[in-house]
């Protein structure tokens, strides 16, 4: 796996598939090689997403966050 | 400029359209408020906004997602209503009994359309059920209610939006509710009114102002219970289309399990208490993802030490097994080679003894085919040779009448003194013999 998953998600589903896989004592070597490996970068995406909601709780008000990335906080305000 | 002077004078020259008239205005307004006021009398439900008062009557507009109507009650009339003490007030949800209007003006007084109210009452539970029924009927028929349902909520979004007012327990339970999640990503609060005539378009701005931030994953839209007139902002038109409408899943937690709005049935997710917001705006458990994933790095650790480890007995018995092919292939060939030497043996000596046979044979009848001349003369010599024995033999003699003297011994008797001698002899004659005495003769 070189390409980032599209969610968490589907990380975790990838993820079990490839235990059970792993767990099934079915995979070949170079199988179980190339499964651990992706196994691997799958726990480090689902660890990073895991520990971007883990570090503390930010708040912020919608007039702050729009006026951080100059989008507007309602539909009629510029 | 003077073209258009001209313009106007020549149409104001001409007849026009060929219509009744012209009427004195006053006149026809005067017909027009009679025409009005012919009409049927009926009930309007809305929200009373711009309240105001003259020395005779008070004036309000009554409005709803679809329109308004502007109104006015005679004073007399909103007294023998009997509301309670600011009851007619921006907000209040109404009914009011009347019909239409119409104020000709006079010298001074500009002409207006009003919606002359007999009577008025605040709006009942019953009344505002069945304003919310027909709503309910008409978006579903539109098939508001499923869009948002629709949508793919995220598992584990790191940034959530929420409505709600800016104080109060929601705010604060949903917060715990998040917590408990082991959740502590990013919240965008939009605060807005809940509960007054304000609270429909605010909250409705709020939550199109979080769907414009790319971020925000979740909106969930709460405040606490209350009844439904004070909830009812929830129920608006305009707010409920536009949350339907939204491509961002919202979570509505409006009031209690018992307080059914309209705004939870376009929702993403209706949840009865702001605890069930959380869970629903963030689906997975962080402290048992954490726990799980810990797990799957061990099984994935467990998978990868093992994977040469629990091969290597079978690779080291895959590696003994070429040389114990080739040693029983070498053992194999061996003794084939062995067997071919013996066979090759037995055949050379079969095949010598064969030829030796057939040599045997073949110069046997060589030898035959090259003595058989040879052979008739010799045979032609003993003939010849038999047949001149036979002449010289006893018998032939004795066949012609001669005899044989023999002594006791056996020997030939040939003198006649050895015959005196031996005083008996036998004579043998061709057919047989007989004995003789010999008497010396005188």
């Amino acid at each position: 796996m070189s390409e980032k998953p599209e969610s968490y998600e589907v990380a975790v589903e990838r993820l079990e598939q490839i235990i059970d896989r792993l767990d099934s004592g079915q995979a070949g070597l170079r199988e179980t090689l190339d499964l651990c490996g992706e196994g691997r970068e799958l726990v480090t995406y689902c660890a990073a997403e895991l520990d971007a909601v883990g570090e503390g709780l930010k708040e912020l008000k919608l007039d702050e966050l729009a006026a951080k990335l100059d989008t507007p906080a309602s539909p009629g305000t510029t | 400029m003077d073209g258009e002077a001209i313009s106007a004078v020549d149409a104001a020259a001409k007849p026009g359209p060929d219509l009744p008239g012209p009427f004195g205005v006053g006149r026809y307004a005067r017909k027009l408020q009679e025409e009005m006021r012919r009409r049927a009398r009926v009930l309007l439900i809305g929200e009373v906004t711009g309240v105001g008062r003259s020395k005779v009557q008070a004036y309000f507009e009554l409005r709803d997602g679809e329109g308004a109507v502007p109104c006015a009650i005679w004073l007399d009339d909103l007294e023998k209503a009997g509301l309670p003490a600011g009851g007619l007030r921006d907000g209040a949800e109404v009914v009011i009994a009347g019909g239409p209007d119409y104020y000709p003006g006079g010298g001074q007084a500009s002409p207006s359309f009003s919606f002359r109210a007999t009577h008025v009452r605040l709006a009942g539970e019953g009344d505002l059920l069945a304003r919310l029924e027909a709503l309910r009927k008409q978006l579903k028929a539109e098939g508001l209610f499923e869009l948002q349902k629709q949508l793919v909520r995220p598992l584990l979004p790191k940034t959530i939006g929420i409505v709600t007012a800016e104080s109060g327990a929601a705010r604060r339970d949903l917060l715990a509710g998040l917590e408990r999640r082991g959740w502590r990503g990013t919240v965008v609060w939009a605060f807005a009114p809940v509960q007054d005539r304000h609270a429909a378009p605010a909250i409705a701005a709020a939550i199109q102002g979080l769907a414009a931030q790319p971020q925000v994953e979740t909106i969930v839209v709460t405040r606490g219970g209350g009844s439904l007139a004070d909830l009812w902002a929830f129920c608006d038109e305009t707010l409920c289309r536009t949350v339907a409408m939204l491509r961002v899943p919202v979570i509505s937690a409006v009031g209690h399990e018992r307080d059914a709005t309209l705004i939870d049935d376009v929702a993403a997710v209706a949840c009865s208490t702001p605890t069930h917001a959380a869970e629903a705006a963030v689906p997975l458990d962080c402290r048992a993802a954490r726990g799980s994933l810990d797990r799957g790095v061990a099984s994935l650790h467990r998978a990868a030490e093992g994977a040469i480890p629990a091969r290597t007995p079978h690779l080291v018995a895959l590696a003994r097994g070429p040389a114990r092919a080739l040693r029983r292939e070498q053992l194999a060939l061996n003794q084939k080679t062995r067997e071919i030497r013996a066979a090759s043996e037995r055949g050379i000596a079969e095949r010598l003894g064969f030829q030796r046979r057939l040599a045997t044979v073949v110069l046997e009848r060589a030898r035959r085919r090259a003595a058989g001349p040879e052979m008739e003369r010799r045979r032609e010599a003993l003939r010849q040779a038999a047949v001149a024995l036979r002449a010289h033999e006893p018998e032939r003699t004795l066949e012609r009448g001669y005899a044989l003297v023999e002594g006791a011994d056996g020997e030939p008797v040939s003198s006649s003194a050895d015959a005196v001698a031996a005083e008996r002899v036998k004579l043998r004659f061709a057919d047989g013999e007989v004995g003789a005495r010999i008497e010396e003769e005188d």
